[in-house]
């Protein structure tokens, strides 16, 4: 075993990242576990504490997940619940107010961005509509939002002096995103039936804004890499047309944006997004990252994109808390084999659950090292 | 079979000719039940479509709320009708979890497929599907979640309904966004539904709906 300082340590775990990225055999396939809860639950801290307090959040997070063994990444080291809220323009009940202590928080979804909202963007331009929607409509949101962004530079700072990448810590999503959590899916998706030209309208105005805030995040944090996120504008939600219409070009500009600013697109695809696979040739080659949650098959990702695009996943959370740590590691050294040695990064799919077992997640993290 | 065009109309999701088509029927002195039974027909060609991969959760959700506008003058005039349906569903989000997206979509999806849905609502407690069952005496209990925490309480209900001696007289469908087959075998539900189609298709079959 060689004894490396943080430094050198950091710098091997970057490139390992950036070769994996790039298409590239690392050394050994990186492994960078995501999510918040698990690492509340862990290390038997209150979830209302992960939830509202960045401090406790950023340790907490790094001390559970560098307490598994050699990991290369977090993918997020810090975290408030008020983002959800933030990029989703939703109310969510948080532990310690409106839930229980140590439960989970949960999005509350409500209609509250209303369908004449749509002519309010046109009227008033996207920025001041939204600065509007935060005040009126989740009073709080942008002051607790703030808070948190005023500790991020700390938090990413005390990840890497543990010699651990902070890979993904900001998130930027397109605007069907952030309408459909204020109207509700439901009534958004009627919405791109009945009224889709002003809906489109309202995105097309919206779009260049969020591209600006997320430059400008990428910039001020110096990111290596950001998750532009993907829930409800997944494949398997939207006919062909309208996720051509409503979903892949805003995508398209926020990739490249993201990469004009030399920071890597972790595309954070929940749900199942199998049938446009295809589609996602269309991004850089070696530039980005897809990062799935279980319920994106996979091994076609990897048949369609292997060539062009890493991919990043995918343990389900099911198995996380139901499985054993040999269903756990066996799944893992699969996705070495079969996703990897190329152009792999090993992670949860989407978050590790607050059920996950220990010993599974630690399973995960004990799959990338060779075995004596 | 032949296909009525009002039943084609919804199949194909023209909203306009759906609307007018009902208002037409009625006013030529169609019965309101078989104007109903056209559009049941019409949301079994959307779920044909759905399973052919053709369709999505998109028209899933527009063809329901077609049927739902369109059908409103039907429903006034048979509210006084007791009314044919091919089974209930008890359905709700289990205890813990407030998430009502998913459950809300197959509570719509089911009822315009002529299934009969008493919805519990959200974070539904134990008890209150075996009180549902013993009143309403369905063939069928829907139980969805978004939340890993909540498989224990998923199973826990369904240890419930067993306890009252009532789980051999229902069929247990779940989903949700971490739900999977695994999930099924650990809560000890009969059926995992990965779609709301799923769930209409499975609930036609165990109620003899060809």
């Amino acid at each position: 075993m060689v004894d490396r300082t943080t430094e050198e340590l950091y710098a091997l775990r970057e490139k390992r990242i950036r070769d994996a990225v790039a298409l590239k055999v690392p050394d050994r396939v990186p492994v960078v576990p995501n999510g918040p809860a698990w690492p509340g639950r862990a290390m038997g801290v209150k979830i209302s504490e992960i939830a509202t307090n960045v401090p406790v959040s950023y340790r907490t997070i790094i001390d559970a997940y560098a307490g598994l063994g050699d990991i290369d990444g977090i993918q997020s080291p810090a975290y408030h619940v008020v983002t959800l809220s933030i990029q989703w323009l939703s109310k969510v009940k948080v532990p310690g107010r409106d839930l229980p202590d140590d439960e989970l928080w949960q999005v509350d979804e409500a209609e509250l961005m209303t369908a004449e909202d749509y002519d309010a963007i046109l009227a008033e331009g996207f920025g001041p509509w939204l600065a509007r929607y935060y005040a009126e409509r989740l009073p709080g949101a942008t002051e607790e939002f703030e808070a948190f962004a005023a500790h991020i530079p700390e938090a990413l700072e005390a990840c890497r002096a543990r010699g651990i990448v902070p890979f993904t810590p900001a998130v930027a999503t397109v605007p069907y995103e952030y309408f459909c959590g204020g109207r509700t899916m439901k009534e958004f998706m009627l919405d791109l039936f009945r009224k889709g030209d002003k809906v489109q309208a309202a995105m097309d105005e919206a779009l260049p804004v969020l591209i600006e805030n997320m430059r400008g995040v990428i910039r001020g944090l110096g990111l290596m890499g950001l998750w532009i996120g993907g829930w409800r504008t997944a494949s398997e939600f939207l006919a062909p047309r309208l996720w051509e219409r409503f979903v892949f070009p805003y995508f398209q500009k926020m990739v490249e944006a993201a990469i004009e600013e030399g920071a890597i697109p972790v595309l954070h695809f929940d749900a199942n997004w199998t049938r446009d696979l295809e589609r996602l040739k269309e991004f850089p080659k070696g530039k980005v990252v897809l990062s799935l949650d279980g319920k994106t098959d996979i091994f076609k990702a990897k048949e369609i994109l292997g060539d062009h695009m890493c991919i990043m996943g995918d343990v389900p959370p099911s198995l996380f808390s139901l499985g054993t740590p040999q269903e756990v590691g066996d799944y893992c050294r699969r996705l070495i084999r079969e996703i990897g040695p190329a152009g792999f990064i090993l992670s949860s799919g989407c978050d590790v659950p607050i059920t996950a077992k220990y010993e599974n997640v630690k399973a995960m993290v004990d799959a990338v090292s060779p075995v004596d | 079979m032949t296909v009525s065009n009002l039943a084609q109309s919804l199949g194909d999701l023209n909203e306009e000719a759906v609307i007018q088509g009902v208002e037409e029927a009625l006013a030529a002195g169609q019965a309101p039940l078989g104007v109903l039974q056209e559009l049941q027909a019409g949301m079994t060609i959307v779920g044909e479509r759905f399973e052919a991969g053709e369709y999505f959760l998109s028209e899933l959700i527009y063809s329901a709320d077609i049927f739902k506008t369109a059908g409103a003058p039907l429903q006034e005039r048979l509210k006084d009708q007791v009314q044919e349906t091919h089974g209930t569903l008890v359905l709700g989000t289990v205890k813990n979890d407030i998430h009502d997206f998913g459950k809300d979509i197959v509570a719509t999806v089911m009822t315009s497929n002529g299934i009969k849905v008493v919805d519990l609502g959200v974070n539904v407690e134990h008890q209150a599907f075996v009180d549902a069952i013993k009143e309403h005496k369905p063939a069928l209990v829907g139980m969805s979640c978004l939340l890993t925490t909540v498989f224990d309480d998923m199973k826990t209900a369904i240890e419930t309904i067993k306890a009252a001696g009532l789980r051999d007289q229902v069929t247990v469908l779940i989903g949700g966004g971490p739900v999977d087959q695994a999930t099924a075998d650990y809560v000890g539900a009969d059926i995992y539904c990965r779609t709301a189609q799923d769930g209409v298709s499975a609930a036609k079959k165990i109620l003899g709906v060809s």
